[in-house]
């Protein structure tokens, strides 16, 4: 496409005067015979930009939009060029430079610019639903673990839990299962703080029991948003991806292979 | 193994046969009995040591090449019935447990006082040794890991013992039955109860286990021109234990009726301690208790307090079989009627009676029956008019109509876990003697409560006392 471009544009692009032996195509962008012309025009251009404005203000770090970049790897997938790690770190830094631009005097051209770079999707424009704290003073939490998914509902109160509405020790016989359902709430200093109400499906005791401490870890954060850090601390926010892995075909089980036999 | 021909006589087997019997050990003429037996010797003595006759008399001369053989385990293994033994011990003190100064005993006072509640009391000595008599201490709970035998008054305690003494003060008979959660204490509770009845002075008489009257594991016997069975040897071994608890109390107490029909000699001026131990005969066993219990029923006797554990076991048809070969049910047992008419109402006590029954959940047989009677008791208890109480299930058929007459109007005791204040004193006391190494503060207590899913005790303990973590 640029080609044509090139070929129809060439002879209009040239003085009226002069005389042109013949019109030979010529690519638009300069380095069309390099490997990576795309990535080669985007940095000259970002380059051009950053000598450009790179004095305009800037605002203080940490306040401007939070953008999600392409990583190297997902730039390379996006344009098809085999892009060099060391070229796309120094580019990728001067388009994070002239990101920090004030958004007031953000000039047209450095938007247009810095665009290839962001990822089509800004992840980080996705906020969680909040979940308020309802009239009754409930907050609700679901946290998984395994198998198990747990919905917890927690009031402040004096330490009681129900869970599938049997009390503690006859939901979980063993004490360590206990305190992992509870450990948000143990961990915190909290357990006489709130009553739990608690449904768990799925699974055995142990996910049982870890998808009940997400999921009442989740709902105390509603109540105090401020346990968030430390309850990511004591990992009870995160849910872990470990599941069971699948069976695959010839062997026993997901690893395992039959003995080996003589013939 | 010792080889087939003797060592010491030099005769071949084969001409050994051809001896005259005379020289033959005795023993072979005479298979069937020893005058004594050195089997158990010489097994002690071929596990003791290589000294033993049964190995070969060169064995020291002998080359062993290769590596020497392991000899089998040095300790002694123990004897038949001795792990049982160990695995059912009472231990009620531990000299490594640090003593608790400063706390109350037990009196017939506290045990009804509300104030008292949440206090943890000791066991008064005299009555420690009748609740052991009567077996009310039971080898699951902890009193091992105590100086001296401790108790918290809860609550439900000074309910109960309220009620008892209330009931008893009126010559009236209260029917209790006690029931609740896996752990929640029911048995100390029923041990609370035998402690009030043995500091109010009333007669106290205690079947620990009601599995035993029930599993076929006593003997029984036809009683003569009735439908019942007795169990002698049980009933012999509970009237030493009424004999040896009540006795003072008993002592007291003369002999008023004839006993014509009793095969022992029973005279008016004899006491009742005197009649219950007056036979150690299991043909006799029965007819006594029979007379003993009138005797116990006439007017101007001391209250009674008649407890069973373990209730579910006496309302199923029991394992034992009649002649016929059919089942029997276990109120066809004479000690289990007795107990269950008593607990149905329909043995009048003049004198007033406390009928406790104490249900037990760790080991028990599930029986729609029971359950439903006595989610009818707890409803009328709970004020339910006719029409609420609960229905029977009308597609069961299997409804036992003898478990809804013993449990016709019983109060419904049911426990649950200990308040936080309880539960505070208890393991102050746990702190006290040195099995809980931890502060006893608000914080810690209320872990340990909701932890014991709202302090449920047997949990309480096992998230207190047994935390193989080390704690701060």
């Amino acid at each position: 496409m640029a080609l044509l471009e090139a070929l129809s544009g060439a002879p209009g692009g040239g003085t009226e005067g002069v005389q042109v032996t013949f019109a030979r195509p010529m690519p638009v962008s300069p380095s069309y015979f390099s490997r990576q012309p795309e990535f080669n025009d985007s940095f000259v251009l970002v380059q051009d930009l950053a000598r450009r404005f790179g004095r305009l203000p800037t605002l203080p770090p940490g306040q401007a939009e939070r953008v999600a970049w392409k990583t190297k790897e997902q730039y390379r997938l996006a344009i098809g060029e085999a892009v060099k790690a060391r070229d796309y770190a120094a580019c990728i830094g001067l388009v994070k430079r002239l990101h920090q631009i004030h958004p007031d005097l953000m000039p047209e051209e450095v938007k247009q610019g810095i665009r290839p770079f962001k990822r089509d999707i800004n992840i980080y424009l996705n906020t969680p639903k909040l979940m308020p704290v309802d009239r009754f003073g409930r907050s609700h939490g679901v946290g998984k673990r395994k198998s198990s998914i747990a919905r917890a509902w927690l009031v402040e109160g004096m330490g009681e839990v129900l869970i599938n509405g049997k009390t503690l020790n006859d939901a979980f016989g063993r004490v360590h299962d206990r305190e992992s359902a509870l450990w948000g709430l143990k961990s915190m200093d909290r357990i006489d703080k709130y009553n739990v109400w608690a449904l768990v499906e799925g699974g055995g005791t142990t996910g049982q029991a870890e998808a009940l401490a997400m999921a009442i870890a989740k709902a105390l954060v509603v109540h105090e948003p401020a346990l968030k850090t430390p309850l990511r601390k004591a990992g009870c926010i995160t849910r872990d991806p470990r599941t069971v892995e699948r069976k695959k075909p010839g062997h026993v089980k997901a690893r395992k292979m039959p003995a080996w036999v003589k013939r | 193994m010792a080889s087939t021909n003797c060592w010491r006589c030099l005769a071949r087997p084969s001409q050994r046969l051809l001896l005259a019997p005379a020289s033959m050990t005795a023993a072979s003429s005479n298979p069937t009995s020893a005058a004594f037996s050195t089997s158990t010797q010489l097994a002690a003595r071929s596990t003791s040591g290589d000294t033993g006759m049964s190995r070969h008399i060169r064995t020291g001369k002998r080359l062993i090449l290769g590596k020497k053989k392991r000899q089998g385990d040095k300790h002694k293994t123990p004897g038949p019935g001795e792990r049982k033994a160990f695995r059912k011990r009472i231990q009620l003190s531990n000299d490594n447990a640090l003593v608790v100064p400063g706390l109350a005993e037990l009196t017939a006072q506290n045990v009804v006082d509300p104030g008292a509640v949440g206090q943890v009391v000791g066991i008064p000595v005299d009555v420690v040794d009748q609740l052991r008599t009567c077996e009310a201490f039971k080898s699951t709970q902890n009193w091992g890991l105590f100086r001296s035998p401790h108790m918290l008054i809860r609550k439900e305690t000074v309910d109960m013992a309220q009620q008892l003494t209330d009931a008893v003060a009126k010559k009236e008979t209260l029917r209790m039955v006690v029931t609740g959660d896996r752990g929640s204490g029911k048995s100390i509770l029923g041990l609370q109860a035998l402690a009030t009845g043995f500091l109010n002075k009333w007669v106290v008489i205690n079947i620990p286990e009601a599995q035993e009257l029930t599993t076929a594991a006593t003997e029984y016997s036809t009683v003569h021109n009735s439908d019942m069975f007795s169990q002698p040897v049980y009933i012999v071994k509970l009237m030493q234990a009424i004999h040896k608890a009540n006795g003072p109390i008993l002592s007291q107490c003369r002999v008023e009726l004839d006993h014509m029909q009793l095969p022992i000699s029973v005279t008016r001026n004899m006491s009742l301690a005197a009649l219950i131990n007056a036979t150690k005969e299991p043909e006799f066993a029965w007819p006594v208790f029979q007379a003993f219990w009138k005797e116990l029923l006439r007017p101007g006797r001391p209250p009674i307090m008649f407890a069973l554990d373990g209730l579910a076991h006496i309302m199923r048809v029991s394992d034992y079989r009649s002649p016929a070969f059919e089942l029997i049910h276990s109120h066809d047992l004479g000690l289990v009627r007795m107990f269950a008419e008593a607990l149905g109402g329909k043995t009048p006590f003049p004198n007033g009676a406390a009928v406790l029954a104490v249900c037990s959940r760790g080991n028990a047989p599930i029986l729609p029956s029971m359950d439903k009677a006595l989610e009818q008791a707890a409803a009328i208890q709970a004020g339910a008019k006719a029409e609420e109480v609960p229905l029977r299930d009308a597609f069961y058929r299997k409804y036992d109509e003898r478990v809804f007459e013993a449990l016709r109007g019983v109060r419904v005791l049911d426990v649950r876990g200990v308040t936080k204040h309880e539960a505070r004193s208890l393991m102050e006391y746990w702190a006290a003697s040195g099995v809980l190494r931890l502060r006893v503060d608000e914080k810690n207590v209320s872990d340990r409560w909701t932890l014991a899913g709202g302090g449920v005790l047997a949990e309480m303990e096992r998230v207190s006392l047994y935390d193989i973590r080390a704690t701060v």
